[in-house]
C-alpha cells in the first residue's frame, strides 16, 4: 500500500507530518485524562486494559470450573455456584474480554490506517467505553445478590431465566448496557470508515483489518438489538406479566432460542471477523508479500457476514424442528465453509514463497491458522444434523467453540498486541519471552481443549460439576492444562509491562513487510494527535 | 436544518438498530407471534 501514497513531499522517515509540532496539547495528566478523554488512542488503550482485566476475571472463573472438574465428585463448589461460574465465565469472556479487545484495536488502528485524525464521534466514543465498567460491575455484583448470579448458561435460556433471583435482573441490565456500548461503538466505526478516509483511500484500498471491522460493525448494528429485544422480553416475562417465553401463558420457550441464536450466530462472526482482519495484517508483514487475493478476502468476509444470519438454528437441532428445517440449516451452515476456505487458502498462499520470519506476532498468527481451521472443521462436523444430535451439549461442543473463540480470537488478539505494541508504545517487547508466551499458550491450550473432544465423543455433558469415573483422566489433563494456560497469561502481562517500562526503543518500522499508513506515514510511537492534515493517496 | 454527513450516517444506523429492537418485541407482542 505504501507504493500508492504521496506523502506531500515528506520523506517516509517517521516525521511525515510532524503532527506534534503544531503546538497542540497532549493528554491531560492523572485520572481525568482517562475519564474525559476523547482521543481514539487513549480510548483504545482503555478498551484493551479493560479487556485484559475482564480476561483475568473470566479466566479466574475458568480456573474455578477446571478446579472443580479436576476429579469426580463435588470438591469445592456447590452445583449452583458452578453453574453461576460457567454462566458468568461465558458472558464476561464474550462481552467483556474478546469484543472490547477488538474494539480497542479498532480505536487505535482504524483512524491511523485510513488517514483520519480521530473517530467521527469522539465524545460518543468516550461514552461507549465508559458504559462497559458499569456493565461489568453489574455482572460481577450479581454474585452477591440473594440467590447469587444467574446459573442459566451464557445463552440465558428461558424458562430458567424466569426462575432466577435478582441477579438475573442485574445481568439483563448489564447486557443492555453492553449492547448499547457495542451499537454506539459500531455506529462510530462505520461513520469513521465511510466518511473520514483520506483522499485516495478508496474502499478497495483499505487495509483488510478496516474492511473486517466495517463488516463487523454492520453485523453489530443488526444483531445486538435482537439480543436486547430477547432480554427485554425476558425482563417483562419476569416482572410485568407477559408470557413471551412461558408456555403456560401461550408463549414458547423455544422462541427465545430462535431469537437468541439469530443474534448468537452473527455474534460468532462479530468476534471472528476482526480476528481475521488482524491476521490479514500480520501474515503479509512477516511474509514480506502483499496479501494474496485481497478482493476475494473482502468478498469472502461479506459472504460470511450474510450467511451468518441464515444459519442460527444449527445451534438448536434438538428442539424438534421439521426435517426440512434441519436440512436447510445444515446446508446453509456447510456453505459457510466455502468463504472461510477462501480466507484460509489466501493466508496460506500469502505465505507461499514468501520471505518468512517467525517473530511472536507471526507465531500467534500461524497458531491461529492451525487451530482456527481445526475449530472450523469440528464446526462442520457439528453442522451435520445426525452427528449434532449425538454431540449436542457435550464437551465436543465446548472443545469446538473454544478452538474458535480462544484459538481464533485470543491468538489473533495476542498477534495484534505484539504486532502493534512498538507503534503504540515506541518500545520493543522481549522477543524471547514473547516466543515463550506463544509456545506455552499453544501447548496448554491444546492440553485443555483437544482432550475435550474425546470427552464429548464419549458422552460427557457440558455444564455439570460432577461426572462418572470413566471421564477422570482426560478431565485431569484438561485441568492441568488450564492452570498452565492461566499462569502463562501472567507472563503476557509481564511482557507488556516490561515493554512499556523498559523495552528497547522501537525503530520507525520494526516489521519490514508492514505497509499500512500507520507504519509508512507516522512516527513510532504514534504521537497523541495524528493525521490532522490528511495524507493524499495516489 | 442541514445535518452533517457524519450525523446523517449515524442517524440512519441508529434508526436501523432502534427499529430492529422495537420490531422484534412488537412482532411477538402486538402480532402475538
Amino acid at each position: 500500500m505504501s507504493s500508492v501514497i504521496d506523502s506531500h513531499g515528506h520523506a517516509h522517515d517517521g516525521h511525515g507530518h510532524g503532527h506534534d509540532e503544531h503546538g497542540h496539547h497532549g493528554p491531560y495528566g492523572g485520572l481525568m485524562r482517562w475519564v474525559t478523554t476523547t482521543n481514539h488512542k487513549d480510548i483504545g488503550t482503555l478498551y484493551l486494559w479493560f479487556s485484559f482485566m475482564m480476561f483475568m476475571t473470566g479466566g479466574a472463573m475458568a480456573m474455578a470450573i477446571r478446579l472443580e472438574l479436576f476429579q469426580p465428585g463435588i470438591q469445592f463448589f456447590n452445583p449452583d455456584l458452578f453453574n453461576q461460574f460457567t454462566t458468568m465465565h461465558g458472558l464476561i469472556m464474550v462481552f467483556g474480554a474478546i469484543m472490547p479487545a477488538f474494539v480497542g484495536f479498532a480505536n487505535w488502528q482504524i483512524p491511523m490506517m485510513i488517514g483520519a485524525p480521530d473517530m467521527a464521534f469522539a465524545r460518543l466514543n468516550n461514552w461507549s467505553f465508559w458504559l462497559l465498567p458499569f456493565a461489568a460491575s453489574l455482572l460481577v455484583l450479581s454474585f452477591f445478590m440473594p440467590g447469587g448470579a444467574p446459573g442459566v448458561g451464557w445463552t440465558l435460556y428461558s424458562p430458567l431465566t424466569v426462575q432466577m433471583g435478582i441477579g438475573m435482573d442485574l445481568t439483563i441490565f448489564a447486557v443492555h448496557l453492553l449492547g448499547m456500548s457495542s451499537i454506539l461503538g459500531s455506529i462510530n466505526i462505520i461513520t469513521t470508515i465511510l466518511n473520514l478516509r483520506a483522499p485516495g483511500m478508496t474502499l478497495m484500498r483499505m487495509p483488510l483489518f478496516v474492511w473486517t471491522w466495517l463488516i463487523t460493525a454492520y453485523l453489530l448494528v443488526a444483531a445486538m438489538p435482537v439480543l436486547a429485544g430477547a432480554v427485554t422480553m425476558t425482563l417483562t416475562d419476569r416482572h410485568f406479566g407477559t408470557t413471551f417465553f412461558n408456555a403456560a401463558g401461550g408463549g414458547d420457550p423455544v422462541l427465545y432460542q430462535h431469537i437468541f441464536w439469530f443474534f448468537g450466530h452473527p455474534e460468532v462472526y462479530i468476534i471472528a471477523l476482526p480476528a481475521f482482519g488482524v491476521v490479514s495484517q500480520v501474515i503479509p508483514a512477516f511474509s514480506r508479500k502483499p496479501l494474496f487475493g485481497y478482493a476475494s478476502m473482502v468478498y469472502a468476509t461479506s459472504a460470511i457476514a450474510i450467511l451468518s444470519f441464515i444459519v442460527w438454528a444449527h445451534h438448536m437441532y434438538t428442539v424438534g424442528m421439521p426435517v426440512t428445517g434441519q436440512l436447510f440449516f445444515m446446508y446453509a451452515t456447510t456453505l459457510i465453509a466455502v468463504p472461510t476456505g477462501v480466507k484460509v487458502f489466501n493466508w496460506v498462499a500469502t505465505m507461499w514463497k514468501g520471505s518468512l520470519t517467525f517473530e511472536t506476532p507471526m507465531l500467534f498468527a500461524i497458531g491461529f491458522l492451525f487451530l482456527f481451521t481445526m475449530g472450523g472443521f469440528t464446526g462442520l462436523v457439528l453442522s451435520l444434523v445426525p452427528i449434532d444430535i449425538q454431540l449436542h451439549d457435550t464437551y465436543y461442543v465446548v472443545a469446538h467453540f473454544h478452538y474458535v473463540m480462544v484459538a481464533g480470537a485470543l491468538f489473533s488478539a495476542f498477534a495484534g498486541v505484539y504486532f502493534w505494541l512498538p507503534k503504540w508504545t515506541g518500545r520493543m517487547y522481549d522477543e524471547t519471552l514473547g516466543k515463550w508466551h506463544f509456545w506455552l499458550t499453544m501447548i496448554f491450550f491444546n492440553m485443555i481443549f483437544f482432550v475435550q473432544h474425546f470427552l464429548g465423543l464419549a458422552g460427557m455433558p457440558r455444564r455439570i460439576p460432577d461426572y462418572p469415573l470413566m471421564f477422570e483422566t482426560w478431565n485431569k489433563i484438561s485441568s492441568i492444562g488450564a492452570f498452565g494456560f492461566g499462569l502463562t497469561q501472567l507472563l503476557f502481562l509481564y511482557i507488556v509491562l516490561k515493554c512499556i517500562r523498559h523495552g528497547e526503543k522501537a525503530p520507525q518500522k520494526p516489521w519490514e513487510g508492514a505497509d499500512s499508513l500507520e507504519w509508512t506515514h507516522l512516527p513510532t510511537p504514534a504521537p497523541y494527535h495524528t493525521f490532522e492534515t490528511q495524507p493524499i493517496l495516489k | 436544518m442541514k445535518l452533517s454527513k457524519n450525523l446523517q450516517t449515524a442517524l440512519i444506523l441508529a434508526s436501523i438498530a432502534l427499529t430492529t429492537f422495537v420490531g422484534i418485541i412488537a412482532k411477538y407482542w402486538i402480532l402475538n407471534g
